[in-house]
């Protein structure tokens, strides 16, 4: 029976935990991708929203993808830490991503206080919902990121799970970078065009 | 539960009865659930045809047997309109999304897909488990949504807004809502098993099980989960855009504040058409499972079949807009996706073709799995050349949102969900409650059913060619329609007995649980991999890794004894030099 | 992950803030519109291929992975391009 367990049957092949992920972002991929398909030919049809993207502000996101694009960074540091069995690194480069992952979901709130007061709502207008749509959508993905990596930082940071450590930080890994990577299209669709 | 594979397995203690029974994370447990969750369901949409059939039958009458139901949705026996479109609608969400997948994916293919690769258990056991109580509380809040003011979804199961958008239209508020967040679990629930079938599949194979010499049964259950996954994301995004719609006020879909409805359309139906042969290839797994088995005969053109699965599936991604060919398109669409859809014929006739060449020559034992698989194939065929009819946009802009559609998808789901499953669970059930159905009990539930649902369904093409619109809750409403109001209470006559056939299969499923002969390893003969273990299989399924030397159909080859030669089984060495030649797929 | 024949990660994050620049760049720069947003997409993915194939280890995955990266977003891209007649045209 030893042999026949899900961990021993992987041979050469890709571990089933990655295989598992990349499917699972497979299917994120159609999900954020039918929301930008969506957001992208309303957008033509209706000749550009020109007049409500003003208002959204394009130095805060710039900021804001420069926090994620670090955290992917950290996450990847992390991950090279692992390798080299060094579990100090590990903890505090999973410790940069969530605090990183934090600080771009407490700008995300920020700009939408301050976009709220100014009266643009959700349902201010068909670029608003779109708006309102996809960054929300996108924000509650990074919350489940910095979840994810808080729960491996405190593993890591107890020296629980080591073994099981090296694969899991890469397979949230792939999740993390493939949120950043969702985000590297919404910011120059949302705040660029 | 055996010892000495309890004890080969490891140093597990013995777990207590939450974990082993209800929280299990053993693919068998966790795949009758599914299949429990199913049947149970079933019966919720059953239960919704009889008011529905009986409502169009005779509607100003007071239908029988439902004083239980309170008002607003019945006064005294009296359905009220907008109680009728709710039960439509949930007939429709809870037959496909409800009892269709979770019987044939989440039930037939959890419980074998393992079995089947001589693997024990699936890669992601945990995981499997979330599913199925995933799947479990869409039910609940699905089941919720009954009891909430206003009353369950009525924008059909399709969901068109702005009818759906906005809660002033229906008069339904949460029960919209729940709808769309059962909906979204469920999918949430699927995606989870889709990730671990495909995964197990490619990564956990029994030494020699190449791609290959899967059985058919997998290959149907990989198409299907590869098509859900690629299919179902813009149906996501579109249904946080509708709850938004309906909660926040947004724009996306009513074209009062700006949006588009028929963004809506096309979100729903990219997914939906790939969603439906997600619930189609299952069940014609589980038919290519049974011919071999009950002819004695290697399946026709084994390759042929898988080919034509996968562009099948392929295709599947381009013919949505076919549902949608009123619906205000561009008229330039409508040409290339008639051609699509026609051409969405051509890998599905090889199928049916290769279905019949295997029967043919073949020593046929009708056991009632034979008898479904057969029947499957004679109501199937009238689905899909309906199917041609519909996929035609110049045609189908008179039959459109008729009967005529009703019957042409009712010839194509209930063959492929009932004939199909119900040739599965007649065949794998020795396997999985180690006990056997009565036949009798079975003859007599195939002819029934067979019989009352061709009665029900081939009326509904006269109806459609008569212009009877789908969704209206009076026909006599209409002048037009009066004179075809005596085929409408002829299908509700003959739809009640199919509901009534069904009996027979709940007596005989539930009393064989207790009363069945024990079941042995083997009953059919068959030589895929699941046969191969005990019934039901033990904790950790194979005493030992079971090694496949050829593929799934070597049924009575010239060279052995035996009629058939199991997957992990030699084969005899061939007389001469040309080994490759003979081996039969 | 010490492979020499690949940049480094903070190579890569170098490239990701340029780019990022470049992209904003784009944005300020007097360019004709659609001149503007096609360099911007093309920043975007630029971008977003260097964090798939350093990042994500796309470098080193076989077929399956490529195929299973790859295939949505063909089929998204498709999807839109199927739908530019009906939503963008026909309001």
């Amino acid at each position: 029976m030893a042999v026949a367990t899900a961990a021993g049957r992987d041979e050469a092949r890709i571990p089933s935990g990655k295989l598992a992920m990349w499917w699972f972002l497979a299917s994120e991929i159609m999900t954020f991708g039918g929301l930008l398909a969506a957001f992208v030919l309303c957008r033509l049809a209706a000749g550009g929203w020109e007049e409500q993207a003003a208002h959204v502000s394009t130095r805060i996101a710039a900021f804001n993808t420069a926090l994620l694009v670090t955290s992917s960074l950290t996450m990847v540091r992390a991950h090279e830490a692992v390798d080299a069995v060094d579990r100090r690194r590990v903890t505090l480069n999973l410790l940069a991503t969530v605090l990183l992952g934090a600080a771009f979901l407490g700008v995300k709130a920020y700009e939408y206080s301050g976009e709220l007061a100014h009266g643009f709502t959700p349902w201010a207008g068909p670029f608003w919902s779109f708006y309102y749509g996809l960054t929300g959508l996108h924000a509650l993905h990074v919350f489940g990121g910095v979840v994810a990596n808080a729960a491996l930082c405190a593993a890591s940071a107890r020296n629980r799970l080591w073994p099981h450590l090296h694969h899991r930080v890469e397979y949230v890994g792939l999740y993390w970078h493939f949120v950043d990577v969702v985000w590297i299209f919404l910011f120059p669709l949302v705040y660029l065009s | 539960m055996s010892h000495v594979a309890a004890a080969a397995h490891g140093h597990h203690p013995e777990p207590g009865f939450w974990r082993k029974y209800v929280f299990s994370v053993d693919h068998k447990v966790i795949g009758t659930q599914y299949m429990f969750l199913g049947l149970v369901m079933a019966l919720l949409g059953g239960a919704s045809v009889y008011v529905i059939r009986w409502q169009l039958a005779w509607p100003e009458s007071q239908i029988p047997l439902t004083g239980w139901i309170p008002e607003p949705a019945m006064y005294e026996g009296h359905l009220d309109p907008a109680f009728y479109n709710q039960l439509v609608t949930m007939h429709g969400t809870i037959m496909v999304f409800f009892v269709a997948m979770p019987i044939l994916l989440g039930g037939l293919g959890n419980f074998l897909l393992p079995l089947m690769i001589g693997a024990d258990d699936m890669a992601l056991p945990r995981l499997n488990m979330m599913s199925f109580w995933t799947i479990f509380t869409a039910a609940m809040v699905l089941v919720a949504s009954f009891f909430v003011p206003g009353g369950p979804a009525s924008a059909g199961w399709t969901g068109y807004p702005p009818l759906s958008a906005d809660a002033q239209y229906t008069g339904v508020e949460w029960g919209l809502n729940l709808w769309i967040l059962a909906l979204a679990l469920e999918f949430g629930s699927f995606l989870m098993g889709g990730v671990n079938f495909l995964t197990t599949a490619i990564n956990m194979r029994a030494p020699g099980l190449s791609f290959f010499r899967l059985p058919l049964m997998v290959w149907m259950q990989l198409t299907a989960a590869v098509l859900f996954m690629l299919s179902v994301g813009p149906l996501i995004a579109g249904a946080v855009m509708l709850l938004l719609d309906r909660t926040l006020g947004t724009s996306f879909f009513l074209p009062a504040r700006g949006g588009d409805p028929l963004l809506w359309q096309h979100l729903f139906w990219f997914f939906g058409h790939p969603e439906v042969y997600v619930v189609l290839l299952p069940g014609v797994g589980a038919v290519l499972e049974v011919l071999p088995a009950f002819a004695r005969k290697p399946i026709f053109g084994y390759r042929a079949i898988v080919y034509s699965t996968i562009v099948a599936g392929v295709l599947s991604f381009i013919v949505w807009a076919h549902h949608m060919f009123i619906a205000g398109i561009d008229p330039r669409l409508a040409t290339p996706f008639s051609i699509t859809t026609i051409l969405i014929s051509v890998p599905f006739a090889v199928l049916l073709f290769a279905m019949i060449a295997t029967l043919w020559g073949g020593s046929i034992t009708f056991a009632t799995p034979m008898l479904f698989a057969i029947g499957f194939l004679v109501t199937f065929l009238v689905g899909g050349v309906t199917g041609i009819f519909n996929g035609s946009a110049a045609l189908d802009i008179f039959i459109h949102d008729t009967y005529f559609v009703v019957g042409h998808f009712h010839y194509t789901l209930f063959p492929t969900v009932f004939f199909g499953g119900f040739a599965g669970i007649y065949y794998w059930y020795p396997k999985i409650f180690g006990r056997m159905l009565h036949e009798g009990l079975g003859k007599l539930h195939f002819w029934l059913t067979f019989v009352t649902f061709n009665l029900v369904f081939l009326p509904m093409f006269r109806l459609g060619m008569g212009g009877h619109m789908r969704r209206i809750y009076n026909p006599l409403n209409y002048e037009f329609l009066r004179p075809l109001e005596p085929v409408n209470q002829f299908v509700t006559v003959a739809a009640i007995a199919l509901l009534v056939s069904q009996v027979p299969f709940a007596l005989n499923f539930l009393g064989a649980l207790v009363w069945g002969r024990r079941a042995p390893a083997n009953p059919w003969n068959a030589t895929t991999l699941e046969w191969a273990t005990a019934s039901p299989p033990p904790h950790g399924n194979f005493a030992t890794v079971p090694t496949v030397h050829h593929g799934p159909y070597e049924y009575s080859r010239p060279d052995t004894a035996a009629d058939f030669v199991p997957q992990h089984v030699p084969l005899p060495a061939p007389p001469a030099a040309e080994a490759v030649g003979a081996a039969g797929i | 992950m010490t492979d020499d024949r690949y940049p480094t990660s903070t190579t890569i994050w170098i490239w990701l803030m340029l780019l990022l620049g470049l992209g904003l760049a784009c944005a300020w720069l007097p360019f004709g519109r659609t001149t503007a947003v096609f360099a911007i997409f093309t920043v975007a993915v630029v971008k977003a291929a260097l964090v798939l194939r350093h990042y994500m280890h796309l470098r080193s995955e076989g077929l399956l992975v490529y195929a299973i990266a790859a295939i949505p977003v063909l089929l998204v891209i498709g999807m839109t391009l199927s739908l530019v007649p009906d939503i963008v045209f026909n309001r």
